[in-house]
């Protein structure tokens, strides 16, 4: 994009100085860092010394500057980098920060900003109040848009491979809103009572609440949502959309079928599950134990697909894919999950006495009766079939050891669920491999002949390699032997779809297409084991590009998981806050026994409280939860979580450098309290008390809400002063808070205002007879340092000042506010835009202008000017002026350059 | 003495509208005497109360009290207007 000028900062000055460029006819590309343009001016009360209001003067200028022709305004945008070319010019790049909104549609009713469920600080009002992660800047923003603010991914949402938006639920049952919550996971899967219990949370792995004091119950809060909807309601509350006509048949109906179900039922399509077992969930109701996953829950999540019209048929293995689609199916989708176990490949193996975890897993869970009563059992793994199946062993009496051929670090099996199986007396052998099964004269297993191992170099897993030990050997009796030792798919099932040597189907691994058009394959059938969410995600990801596939779209644009945002670095979150208090984690609530004897679900149920108190924790990683509430509630479909930021590359003549000044830092001055008292706050917080747009009702002391009677100033808070390095003036710190004394004076007609200061500068048109107007108010000025400031029990404060005009004794006086009035130092980025060379700086850091004498706003670099409070603390009027000078010379920097480039303008 | 980080005080604001929309469903309180109900610090129940009116959840009484204070109370819901 070309355009004779490049100016950076919407302020005043930068507004100025676009309007002055715009006007002769030059084309100008505004960029503003915030969603508005306006700058600081916009947000203050009124200005001195007129006291006329900031809006009414800064208003039509930001409508001016926007909806000018010549003028194109780039917000949530900022500089990355100016190169200055060979002949002169310049070639920017801009990044355009996503908005999440479409602008084009939103019409800035604020209903996002109601509905959404994160509460941040409001920098427009200088943290005094909270706004929403969907916001507009503040009421007389230009353009008045919706933005979101979103850090990036929150981790604990990035990490499910489901892709269910965890950081979203959490945020809408901080809201109360348990229902929403539930419907959120239901977007991603019908399987949230399942998911609640089994699911291995690596969302809580995740949580940046780990680096304090501990994570989140985040699968908790899920079973939580699921306890209370099915307790509430019949049925998901889900309508699916128009039918579409078209049949889909699904495969296999464990979590990956289940999903890809719900999610084709929801489209609208006519979705049948052939199930080859007796009842439906697979591994859910079949191999996780009752005491993990109840089967009530699993029957609670099936009914939500079932109650889509999804028909699940039983008893009805299919092994002819081809034969669905001939049947009727338009498309299918394979989710037979692993449904073999790999064989141990020991002598002894077929001995009666011998079975693997899998089918010992689902005798139990079919009800088969076996009585362990003082049996030794040898489960040979160390995966989680065989953490289940060693508790489960536990339960039904034996004694129970598991062997495993690698040492502890290296076992599969969530940690949680070794950790479990230790606490009910599960013993674990580390370092052996089994070598044979021995049988007794019977031909009954009666022992496990055993290679010692050691760890030897890492093998293609990261694993070390165990390495067999010569000659030592070990024999561990028993009376049943359980291999669960890894479980496989069966390829071999499907002669139609090509399998891999370990039996995976084979498919693209992004769409889960198959060779054979319209059959899509998920779920472990085609990865190989995982846990139930990768296989939830599989679901999601195949009925995604069967339902595109069935559309004839082109089979991509699966967001739910391939197109988030980076996940936010933890350190980032943290560093929001200066302190972070401690919240006690949820206890787990497991009463362990090590002697287990029923199947009855371990972990409790987190109540209300508890749920509340978990999400009270919740650090709004990612800022915007995802938690969808501001799309449900636009009116215009302007919600798009989707977007990303785009990087502008902009040609230019001339570089206008408007980003304008920074506060100091009043927590530099710990004698005054800043931060800590909650009854001292700066002068740009008190502006904003006064604005009409203000944060509270009237002017209230932030620690209880009272109307203050007694109100202190403080002046040259950081400026002049050496011990914070900052030895200038501020120039207009003595003006602005001579303006709110007269303000405050006037809505507070009972307070009574006191200025300690060291000198009063008042040097500029009518601004000694403003001072003389405060004084004439009532307003008291009292010459002398404040040397420190103390807190007493009421929040009231007391300040220790030198009083320099009564014999220079110390005083001690009483006030229940006191305002800092902070100086102005520089923008540090103000020079480092350009890629090649600095801006040269001031002897005080501002943006140089070597020539300032008789060329204002010339900087370092040709072609590049310097625009308002960027060069140097300046009130509104000097920017305005300053501005001016600075587009006087890039205007006639254009003119020698281009000048036939000029835009002509008709009518402004 | 300030005890929590202002954003950490915030981010609580969510989830202390119905414990606040409690406090004021007898009448219209000020912020000292709701923070004695809730048991929580005023300062934040400021926050939290100046959140909730900011989005009309909550207004405040016209004058303030003899000490200084204002009472706020619930805005009635379009649902509970039309009721």
């Amino acid at each position: 994009m070309k355009f004779d000028a490049l100016v950076v900062g919407g302020g005043i000055a930068g507004m100025e100085s676009s309007l002055k460029l715009a006007d002769m006819g030059y084309s100008v590309a505004l960029v503003e860092r915030q969603a508005s343009v306006g700058g600081r001016m916009i947000l203050l009360s009124k200005v001195f010394p007129t006291l006329d209001c900031a809006s009414c003067i800064s208003g039509p200028k930001m409508s001016s500057t926007v909806n000018h022709p010549n003028i194109t305004t780039f917000t949530t945008s900022e500089v990355e980098g100016i190169r200055r070319q060979s002949d002169g010019t310049f070639a920017a790049t801009v990044r355009q920060r996503a908005k999440y909104v479409d602008w084009s549609a939103c019409t800035g009713c604020q209903d996002c900003e109601v509905a959404c469920t994160v509460a941040v600080p409001d920098q427009f009002n200088y943290d005094l109040a909270a706004r929403r992660a969907a916001y507009i800047a503040f009421p007389q923003a230009v353009p008045k848009k919706a933005v979101l603010e979103r850090a990036g991914t929150s981790p604990c949402t990035d990490a499910c491979p489901a892709g269910i938006k965890a950081h979203g639920y959490v945020a809408l049952i901080r809201d109360g809103r348990y229902e929403e919550a539930f419907q959120l996971i239901l977007e991603a899967t019908p399987l949230v009572a399942t998911l609640g219990r089994a699911c291995y949370a690596p969302c809580e792995e995740s949580c940046t609440r780990g680096d304090l004091e501990g994570t989140l119950p985040i699968r908790r809060l899920k079973r939580f949502v699921a306890d209370w909807h099915y307790a509430t309601y019949d049925g998901p509350g889900v309508e699916p959309a128009a039918p579409t006509g078209q049949r889909v048949a699904v495969v296999g109906s464990g979590p990956a079928g289940l999903t890809a179900a719900w999610q084709l039922a929801r489209r609208g399509h006519a979705v049948t599950i052939f199930e080859a077992a007796h009842e439906p969930g697979g591994f859910l109701r079949y191999a996780l134990p009752e005491y993990r996953l109840p089967r009530a829950a699993v029957d609670q999540d099936i009914a939500n697909v079932t109650a889509l019209g999804v028909e699940i048929v039983v008893d009805h293995p299919v092994d002819d894919v081809a034969g669905l689609r001939a049947a009727g199916y338009d498309a299918v989708v394979v989710a037979t999950g692993t449904p073999l176990a790999q064989s141990l490949h020991i002598p002894g193996e077929q001995h009666a006495g011998v079975t693997s975890g899998l089918a010992f897993l689902r005798a139990v869970r079919e009800g088969e009766s076996w009585d362990l009563s003082g049996r030794t059992v040898v489960v040979v793994g160390g995966g989680n079939v065989a953490m289940d199946a060693a508790r489960t062993a536990r339960r039904l009496g034996a004694a129970v050891t598991v062997v495993y051929r690698r040492s502890r670090g290296e076992m599969p099996a969530n940690h949680v669920e070794a950790e479990d199986a230790e606490q009910e007396g599960v013993s674990f052998a580390f370092l052996l491999a089994p070598a044979e099964v021995v049988a007794d004269a019977a031909g009954h297993a009666s022992a496990v002949r055993c290679q010692e191992m050691r760890l030897g170099p890492p093998d293609a897993s990261g694993r070390r390699r165990p390495e067999a030990i010569p000659g030592a050997e070990r024999v561990v009796a028993c009376d049943l032997v359980i291999s669960a030792i890894g479980l496989r798919p069966d390829g071999d099932a499907f002669a139609a779809l090509s399998h891999d040597g370990s039996g995976a189907l084979v498919a693209d691994p992004t769409t889960l297409a198959t060779a054979l058009p319209g059959v899509f394959v998920a779920g472990d059938a085609v990865t190989g084991p995982s846990d139930i969410t990768r296989a939830v995600g599989q679901g999601r990801r195949a009925a995604h590009m069967l339902d595109r596939w069935l559309r004839g779209e082109p089979l991509d644009g699966f967001h739910a998981l391939d197109d988030r945002l980076a996940v936010v670095d933890h350190a980032a979150v943290l560093a929001r806050q200066r302190t972070h208090s401690r919240r006690d984690p949820a206890v787990s609530g497991i009463d362990f026994s090590v002697t287990p004897h029923d199947f009855a679900e371990l972990e409790p149920a987190l109540t209300e409280v508890e749920a509340l108190d978990g999400v009270s924790r919740c650090l709004d990683c990612g800022v915007c939860s995802e938690c969808g509430a501001c799309s449900r509630v636009c009116p215009a479909d302007a919600i798009h979580l989707e977007q990303h930021d785009e990087m502008l590359d902009l040609e230019v003549d001339t570089v206008v450098v408007a980003t304008g000044y920074e506060l100091f830092d009043a927590y530099q001055k710990p004698e005054y309290g800043y931060g800590t008292f909650p009854n001292v706050i700066t002068a740009t917080e008190m502006d904003r008390l006064l604005a009409p747009t203000r944060p509270f009702n009237t002017v209230l002391r932030p620690s209880d809400g009272k109307v203050p009677e007694r109100v202190a100033y403080v002046s040259c808070v950081g400026s002049r002063d050496r011990t914070v390095d900052n030895p200038l003036c501020s120039k207009i710190c003595c003006m602005y808070s001579i303006k709110q004394h007269q303000l405050i004076m006037g809505a507070l007609p009972l307070a009574d205002v006191t200025t300690h200061y060291m000198d009063m500068r008042a040097a500029g048109k009518r601004y000694e007879e403003f001072f003389s107007q405060g004084k004439d108010m009532g307003a008291t000025y009292i010459k002398g340092r404040v040397a420190k400031i103390e807190e007493k029990d009421n929040g009231d404060l007391r300040v220790f000042y030198e009083d320099i005009e009564n014999g220079g004794r110390v005083v001690e006086a009483e006030y229940d506010l006191v305002v800092l009035s902070v100086g102005v130092r520089p923008n540090p980025d103000a020079l480092h835009l350009f890629d090649e060379e600095d801006l040269a700086a001031s002897e005080f850091r501002f943006v140089a202008e070597p020539a300032g004498d008789h060329s204002p706003g010339r900087t370092s670099i040709p072609g590049v000017y310097v625009a308002g409070a960027s060069s140097g603390a300046k009130d509104i009027v000097d920017s305005i002026m300053h501005a001016g000078a600075a587009v006087a010379q890039a205007a006639a920097t254009l003119e020698v350059a281009h000048p036939r480039r000029r835009v002509p303008l008709e009518v402004h | 003495m300030r005890e929590r980080d202002r954003r950490e005080v915030i981010r609580d604001e969510p989830l202390m509208h119905a414990p606040i929309r409690r406090e004021l469903a007898g009448g219209p309180l000020t912020v000292p005497e709701l923070a004695e109900r809730l048991g929580r610090p005023p300062e934040e129940v400021l926050l939290w109360v100046m959140g909730m009116r900011r989005y009309r959840q909550v207004v405040e009484v016209p004058d303030s009290d003899d000490e200084g204070y204002f009472r706020y109370q619930l805005v009635a819901s379009d649902e509970e207007v039309l009721a």
